[in-house]
């Protein structure tokens, strides 16, 4: 069992890998976005708070686009119906397809963040900083997120609609990201603990409620 | 033994079946009959616990099917594929193997491979494979997860003569191995002794 696991987490890698194509489609969007934000305030002096803030929005819209996408497409009906059917339970597939999309955006990010920043104006001393903010919030981001698209990938289309009553645990982790962009304090400190606080609460029930929710609602 | 009594089905108002009954004991082969829309995917849903019914009972061995139940007794193959299309197909045999944790030698994998995938190249993407290709990939699921129940979704749609003829082997084996099968089929099934249900 301990072997077929490891195997498992060996070929989660591997999807994963072939999934990055997408990510970096989603970053050079960013590119974009970001790009046009600058130009657009290129007559404007705007603080720091304002470039993150509008970096952290994008991020979390490319963080739900991402898992959407990857809920979409590795929990179909016919691969679903298989992993129920597998002796490894559902919720650790869906543990492992998190921690591989968490991977992939977050390895992608810290390619992708010299670049972004410079577009943005932000000082590249910030780069260390923003990057272990994002490795934190990401975790909890991408296990909400797979809670929303388990209800939105449902065959009920009704039911749908539902996924928006995820929204409020967002809440949390965009007010705290966006009081660590405060430049003064953008030091190591025992707000980064929240985002740990946070992610093992989200831990302890979203793959649960996920699973749930994708036989209820997919098979 | 699988024995369903009474079973119903409905979706929201629509009623898919009413008052199932039939029992399938094992080195028995059940064959479901019925026109499109008769709801064969749909019970046999029902047997894996996919879905839940309406009313009546599914048991195992005179136990009610729960989840736990079907992951450990029960190997279901559907009508649509559930291969990852932008992964080989030898990763995808991988893949599907470590998720039903399967621990064959090496050797009786590669006879396996070769007896349904004999002149393939496994290299291929799975995308670049035809529909009958794509389904031998399922059919491998049946030679290597050792699971005493098979719950098979129409499995002869689409495939050449031959591929039927080793698939209809498989099942006969299977049946003579104690294995209890339940499949829906449009076609005859030429293996001997096989019972049918008609659903109306």
């Amino acid at each position: 069992m301990i072997k077929n696991f490891l195997k498992l987490i060996k070929n989660e890698f591997t999807l994963m890998l072939r999934g990055s194509v997408f990510t970096i489609v989603l970053y050079s969007l960013l590119l974009i976005a970001a790009s046009i934000f600058s130009l657009a305030l290129r007559h404007v002096s705007f603080d720091i708070e304002i470039a993150i803030a509008f970096l952290w929005v994008i991020i979390f819209f490319i963080s739900l686009i991402k898992v959407e996408k990857v809920y979409a497409t590795d929990f179909s009906e016919p691969k679903l119906q298989q992993y129920i059917l597998s002796p490894f339970a559902l919720e650790i597939v869906v543990f492992l397809k998190n921690i591989m999309i968490y991977f992939n955006l977050l390895f992608l990010f810290i390619i992708f963040s010299p670049i972004i920043l410079i577009i943005l104006g932000i000082q590249l001393s910030y780069l260390l900083p923003i990057n272990i903010l994002l490795a934190l919030s990401l975790l909890s981001i991408i296990f909400i997120s797979s809670m929303t698209a388990s209800i939105t990938i449902s065959k009920n289309n009704k039911l749908s609609i539902t996924s928006v009553l995820t929204l409020p645990l967002f809440i949390p982790i965009l007010i705290f990201s966006m009081a660590l962009t405060d430049v003064v304090d953008f030091q190591l400190n025992k707000m980064y603990l929240f985002f740990v606080a946070y992610f093992l609460l989200n831990l302890a029930f979203s793959p649960l409620l996920t699973s749930f929710a994708l036989k209820k609602l997919s098979v | 033994m699988i024995e369903i009594k009474n079973l119903s089905f409905a979706r929201g108002n629509n009623l898919i079946f009413q008052n199932v009954s039939f029992r399938v004991k094992p080195n028995e082969l059940m064959v479901l009959k019925g026109t499109n829309g008769q709801g064969k995917t749909t019970l046999l849903s029902n047997i894996v616990n996919f879905l839940d019914p309406l009313a009546g009972e599914i048991l195992y061995h005179g136990k009610s099917i729960d989840g736990h139940t079907a992951s450990q007794y029960f190997l279901y193959i559907g009508e649509n594929n559930f291969a990852y299309d932008n992964l080989s197909l030898n990763d995808n045999i991988k893949y599907w193997l470590a998720v039903h944790n399967v621990n064959f030698s090496q050797e009786v994998r590669d006879k396996s491979i070769k007896f349904l995938f004999s002149e393939l190249n496994l290299n291929l993407k799975f995308y670049q494979l035809s529909y009958g290709q794509k389904k031998k990939l399922q059919l491998l699921l049946l030679m290597l997860v050792n699971k005493p129940v098979w719950i098979l979704d129409d499995p002869f749609n689409g495939l050449d003569k031959n591929t039927v003829k080793k698939i209809t082997t498989l099942l006969s084996k299977k049946v003579e191995n104690n294995g209890l099968i339940i499949i829906s089929s449009h076609q005859d099934v030429s293996i001997p002794n096989h019972k049918i249900f008609q659903l109306k």
